[in-house]
C-alpha cells in the first residue's frame, strides 16, 4: 500500500536536490500529467481534494486554487452535507469557468478511488486525527486545519503518521505567513525586548448561547451519523456547521481555534516550535444552561521549563491592556499575544503589531543576526514545500505543541487541578483524571489505524 | 403495619433546631402599597422567604394601610430591628414615622432598598439621601445628578431631565465594581440575571454612595446605552443602607427576577451586610455566570441531593442545568478526596437507578468516565448490555480502564 502511493509523491520531488525516492519509478500516470490547459510543467501540477467543504475548507481551496500559474486542479469533493458539497463545486467553477472534482459523501470512497497528490483538510476537531491519519497513510500530503486535534493523543497520533509518510503538511495557522506576526516573532526571537519572562495571549470570549434546542430531524442531504463519526452518538437538534465550535464533544471552543493562532504565534517568537509546559493550572466559566458547553469564559497558566509563564485567556480578562496604541476599543487590545521581556514589550493581533518602545519597532535589519521562516502565502508555502520537499512553516509537530497548550489549559479547567506535565512522553506526572483527558474514546466502529 | 408517631419526635426535633438555630438577627419588612407596575404581596412575601432563608433573620412584616388609608396609625417600632427592608411605594408617612425611621438609621440602623422602593417619596429629602438614587414621581435634576459608570468611575452628570426609565424586560449582565466588598466577595465578576427591569436614569443626592455593580442598558432593548447602577451602599450617620434596583414584579405574579441566583444571593447578602456591616454567609455552590441566568426555583442553592433528584429526570432537548451544575461541584471539589468519593457514589447510584433517564445516565457516563474510579465499572457494564446506554457505558469503561 505504502509503495503504491509513495510513487505519485516521488514523481512530484524528482526535482528537489536529494530525493530518496528517487531510484523508484512512477508506476501510475496521472492525469495531469498529460498537461491539458496550464502554464505549469504537467508533473509539477497538484490533484487535490477538499474534505470537509465548508467555509474554511473553501476559503482553503479558494487560495489554492488562485495559486499562480493554476499548480493545483480539484479533482474531488467530500462532504456529509450534499449542499457543502454544491456550494464548494460552484466556486471551482466561478475560478476556473468549470469544475471536474468529483462529489463524494464518504471519504473512503475519495481515498479509495482518487489518485491524490494533496488533501485539503478542513473538519469539526472531533474529525481530525482519523481523517489525517488516514489521508497521510496514503501518503497525500496535508494542508489541515488547526487545531490540529481534539485531543493531546489525537494530535500524537497525526505527528506520527506525517511523519512515518513522510508527508507534507501545512497547518491552517495562516498568521505565520503574515508580516505583522513575522516580524514581532522574529524581533523577540533576536533578543530585541531581552530575555522574555511572560507571555500573555488573548483569545475571542465565548459565544453567546442559544438556548436548547429540541430534538428534530436532519436535513435532507446530511448524512448526521457519519458527521458525528467518533463522537457520541446523539439525536440532530440543529446545531452542525459553525455550532459544533461550542460544544465539547466536537472542539474546545475558542480556546482551542484560536489557540493555534495565537499561542501558535506566541511559542513562535519564544522559539518553542519543540517545546510543552511542564505545569499548567487555571479556571474556566462554564454554561449552565443551554447546548453548548464549552467554556464561555477562560484563564489558565502554563510554566516552562525555562521558567517564563504563558497565560492564555479570553480577551476580557486584560481589561489592563492599556497605552498600547491609540486605539480607545479596548476590546481589541484584549486579543493577540503579549511578550514581555527585561527590557520591553511587543504586542502583535490581526491589527498590527505595538512595543514598549519605538526604538524597538525600528529595530534595523542588521541586528536580526537570526532571521525565522519567512512565508508571504500561507498557500504557496504548501505547494513550494511539496515540491521541495523542504518542511512548512507550520508542520505538525509544531502545530502539536501550541495546540497542546490549549488542550493542556482545557483539561486543567475540567480537573480545576494544578497539572505537572511530562512533556517528552505527554503524560501528566501528578493526575490520573487528567491523564483520561488526553484521548477521546472513539464510537465504534471508527478508530485511529493501527 | 404498625403507625410510627413522628409528630412527637418532629416537635421536639424542631424545638431543637430553633434553640440551637441561628437566627441571630431580627429583620422587619414594611411594605402595603406599591404603584400600578408593581405588586407589593408577591414581592415582600418572597423577599421575606429569601432572607429567611439565610437562617440568619427572624422577618417580620409590618403592613400599611391602603393607599388612601389613615396612615397615622402607621408607627412600626424601627429600632427593634436590625435592619429594615422597605418594599413600600406609596402615602407618605406620618412625620412622626419619618423622623423615627430617620433616627434609627442616623443611630446605626440598617436599610434595604429594591426596585419600586426607590421610586417612593420623592418629596422625603432625607429618605433620598438614604437611597442615593429614586426614579419617577417628578425627579429631575432638582433631586440631583444622573450616576453611571464610564472608564472605570462613576459620573454624575447633572444635566436636565427625566429621572427613571427602563428598556424592555430581559437577562442581562451584571458586571461586578467592587469585588472585595464584603457582600460581592466571591461572587462573579460578571453574572447574568434573569429576566428584569434594568432601571436606568435613576436621579438624587447621590451622596456616601458606593457603587459594587453595573449593568449595561442595552438600546437595542430600548435602554439607555450607559452601565447603570445595580447594586450600591449609601452611608447615612451611623446607618448602612444597601439599594439593589433589581426586583421587578407586577400584577402577573411572574418571579422570574426574584428566582435569579444573582438577586436571591445579593439580597441575602446586603440584607447581613446592611445590619452589621459584614457578610458571614458562604459563597454559594452554585453561582451564576456571564453566560446564562441561573434559576433556583425554592430561593436558595440546590443540596447536592436535590441536584441528583432532578438530574434524573434529564431528557435530551431539555434544560441539562442540574446536570451541568453537578459537573460544576465536581470541579469545586477536586482536590477533596472524600467529596469526590462521595459525588461518585451518587452518581453509581443515579446509573442504578430504575426511575433515572437514559438521557441523564449517558450524561453521568460522560462524567465519570474521567473522574471515577473501579467502584464504578460494575454498573457500567450492566448498561453497556443495555441499548440506550450501552455506547456512553463503554465510552466510560474504556477511558476508566485505559493504560
Amino acid at each position: 500500500m505504502v509503495k503504491k502511493s509513495q510513487s505519485r509523491r516521488s514523481f512530484l520531488k524528482k526535482s528537489a536536490a536529494t530525493v530518496i525516492g528517487a531510484t523508484i519509478f512512477p508506476s501510475i500516470v496521472p492525469a495531469s500529467a498529460l498537461g491539458r490547459g496550464g502554464f505549469v510543467a504537467p508533473s509539477d501540477r497538484l490533484e487535490m481534494a477538499l474534505i470537509g467543504c465548508g467555509g474554511m475548507g473553501r476559503a482553503n481551496m479558494k487560495n489554492l486554487l488562485k495559486l499562480k500559474n493554476k499548480q493545483v486542479e480539484l479533482v474531488g469533493l467530500c462532504d456529509v452535507d450534499i449542499k457543502q458539497l454544491a456550494t464548494a463545486q460552484k466556486l471551482i467553477t466561478d475560478i476556473r469557468g468549470k469544475s471536474d472534482a468529483r462529489e463524494y459523501g464518504d471519504f473512503r470512497d475519495l481515498l479509495e478511488t482518487e489518485k491524490l497528490d494533496a488533501a485539503i483538510l478542513a473538519l469539526p476537531d472531533h474529525w481530525h486525527s482519523i481523517m489525517a491519519t488516514n489521508v497521510a497513510n496514503k501518503g497525500i500530503h496535508i494542508y489541515g486545519e488547526k487545531p490540529l486535534a481534539r485531543s493531546i493523543k489525537e494530535g500524537r497520533a497525526i505527528v506520527d503518521a506525517v511523519n512515518a509518510n513522510k508527508v507534507t503538511w501545512q497547518t491552517g495557522s495562516w498568521q505565520r505567513s503574515v508580516s505583522n506576526f513575522h516580524r514581532a516573532a522574529e524581533l523577540v526571537r533576536n533578543g530585541v525586548i531581552g530575555k522574555v519572562t511572560h507571555v500573555e495571549v488573548g483569545l475571542p470570549d465565548g459565544r453567546k448561547p442559544i438556548g436548547t434546542p429540541a430534538v428534530q430531524t436532519p436535513p435532507e442531504g446530511v448524512n448526521w451519523d457519519m458527521w458525528l463519526g467518533p463522537a457520541p452518538k446523539v439525536p440532530f437538534r440543529g446545531v452542525m456547521h459553525f455550532h459544533w465550535r461550542w460544544i465539547m464533544d466536537y472542539s474546545g471552543g475558542q480556546l482551542t481555534d484560536w489557540a493555534g493562532h495565537h499561542v501558535d504565534i506566541a511559542h513562535w517568537g519564544l522559539g518553542y516550535d519543540d517545546k510543552q509546559p511542564i505545569e499548567v493550572e487555571g479556571k474556566g466559566v462554564y454554561p449552565v444552561e443551554g447546548i453548548y458547553d464549552v467554556p464561555v469564559a477562560y484563564d489558565f497558566t502554563c510554566k516552562y521549563d525555562t521558567g517564563v509563564t504563558v497565560r492564555v485567556a479570553n480577551a476580557s480578562a486584560y481589561p489592563d491592556r492599556k497605552g498600547q496604541g491609540t486605539d480607545v476599543n479596548r476590546k481589541r487590545w484584549g486579543m493577540g499575544t503579549v511578550w514581555y521581556g527585561e527590557k520591553g514589550w511587543i504586542h502583535v493581533n490581526r491589527n498590527g503589531f505595538w512595543a514598549s518602545e519605538q526604538s524597538i519597532l525600528d529595530t534595523p535589519d542588521a541586528e536580526i543576526k537570526n532571521p525565522i521562516y519567512k512565508s508571504d502565502s500561507h498557500w504557496a508555502n504548501f505547494v513550494d514545500c511539496i515540491k521541495s520537499g523542504k518542511e512548512t512553516i507550520t508542520p505538525a509537530h509544531v502545530a502539536h505543541n501550541s495546540i497542546s497548550v490549549g488542550l493542556l489549559g482545557e483539561i486543567a479547567m475540567l480537573t480545576n487541578e494544578k497539572l505537572k506535565w511530562d512533556g517528552s512522553n505527554e503524560v501528566f506526572t501528578n493526575s490520573e483524571r487528567a491523564n483520561r483527558l488526553l484521548s477521546r474514546p472513539f464510537r465504534a466502529p471508527w478508530q485511529l489505524p493501527q | 403495619m404498625k403507625k410510627i408517631h413522628i409528630y412527637p419526635l418532629l416537635l421536639v426535633l424542631t424545638l431543637i433546631l430553633a434553640s440551637c438555630g441561628t437566627k441571630k438577627y431580627d429583620a422587619l419588612i414594611v411594605t402595603g402599597q406599591s404603584n400600578n407596575s408593581h405588586n407589593w404581596k408577591a414581592s415582600h412575601t418572597t423577599v421575606k422567604q429569601i432572607i429567611e432563608n439565610t437562617d440568619l433573620f427572624t422577618v417580620d412584616v409590618a403592613i400599611s394601610p391602603e393607599q388612601g388609608g389613615d396612615m397615622s396609625t402607621f408607627s412600626p417600632n424601627f429600632k427593634s430591628y436590625d435592619v429594615v427592608i422597605v418594599d413600600y411605594d406609596g402615602d407618605s408617612w406620618s412625620d412622626e414615622t419619618k423622623a423615627n425611621f430617620e433616627s434609627y438609621v442616623k443611630n446605626g440602623g440598617g436599610v434595604v432598598v429594591f426596585h419600586g422602593a426607590n421610586n417612593s417619596f420623592p418629596e422625603w429629602k432625607e429618605f433620598n439621601k438614604m437611597t442615593a438614587l429614586g426614579g419617577w414621581k417628578g425627579r429631575t435634576e432638582k433631586d440631583g445628578p444622573y450616576v453611571y459608570w464610564s472608564n472605570d468611575k462613576i459620573i454624575k452628570d447633572t444635566k436636565p431631565g427625566k429621572g427613571g426609565s427602563h428598556g424592555k424586560k430581559n437577562a442581562f449582565v451584571i458586571d461586578t465594581r467592587q469585588a472585595e466588598h464584603p457582600i460581592m466577595q466571591g461572587l462573579p465578576l460578571k453574572s447574568m440575571h434573569t429576566t428584569d427591569e434594568l432601571y436606568g436614569k435613576l436621579r438624587g443626592p447621590a451622596e456616601n454612595m458606593t457603587v459594587l455593580a453595573t449593568a449595561y442598558s442595552n438600546p437595542k432593548t430600548n435602554g439607555t446605552g450607559k452601565h447603570e447602577p445595580v447594586l450600591f451602599t449609601i452611608d447615612y450617620g451611623k446607618g448602612r443602607i444597601f439599594h439593589n434596583v433589581l426586583g421587578h414584579v407586577d400584577k402577573s405574579e411572574d418571579m422570574i427576577a426574584y428566582k435569579s441566583a444573582y438577586f436571591i444571593y445579593t439580597m441575602q447578602r446586603g440584607t447581613e451586610w446592611a445590619a452589621t456591616g459584614k457578610v458571614t454567609q458562604v459563597v454559594p455552590e452554585d453561582l451564576p455566570n456571564l453566560s446564562t441566568p441561573l434559576v433556583l426555583p425554592a430561593y436558595k442553592q440546590f443540596t447536592l441531593e436535590g441536584l441528583f433528584k432532578n438530574a434524573r429526570k434529564y431528557k435530551v432537548g431539555q434544560s441539562k442545568k442540574y446536570l451541568n451544575l453537578i459537573s460544576q461541584r465536581i470541579k469545586n471539589h477536586s482536590s477533596n478526596a472524600e467529596y469526590m468519593a462521595n459525588i461518585e457514589g451518587k452518581m453509581i447510584q443515579l446509573l442504578s437507578a430504575d426511575d433515572c433517564t437514559a438521557d441523564a445516565k449517558n450524561y453521568i457516563c460522560r462524567e465519570i468516565s474521567w473522574m471515577g474510579s473501579d467502584k464504578a465499572l460494575a454498573v457500567l457494564k450492566t448498561l453497556s448490555s443495555q441499548e440506550e446506554t450501552s455506547e456512553m457505558a463503554k465510552y466510560a469503561i474504556d477511558r476508566l480502564t485505559q493504560k
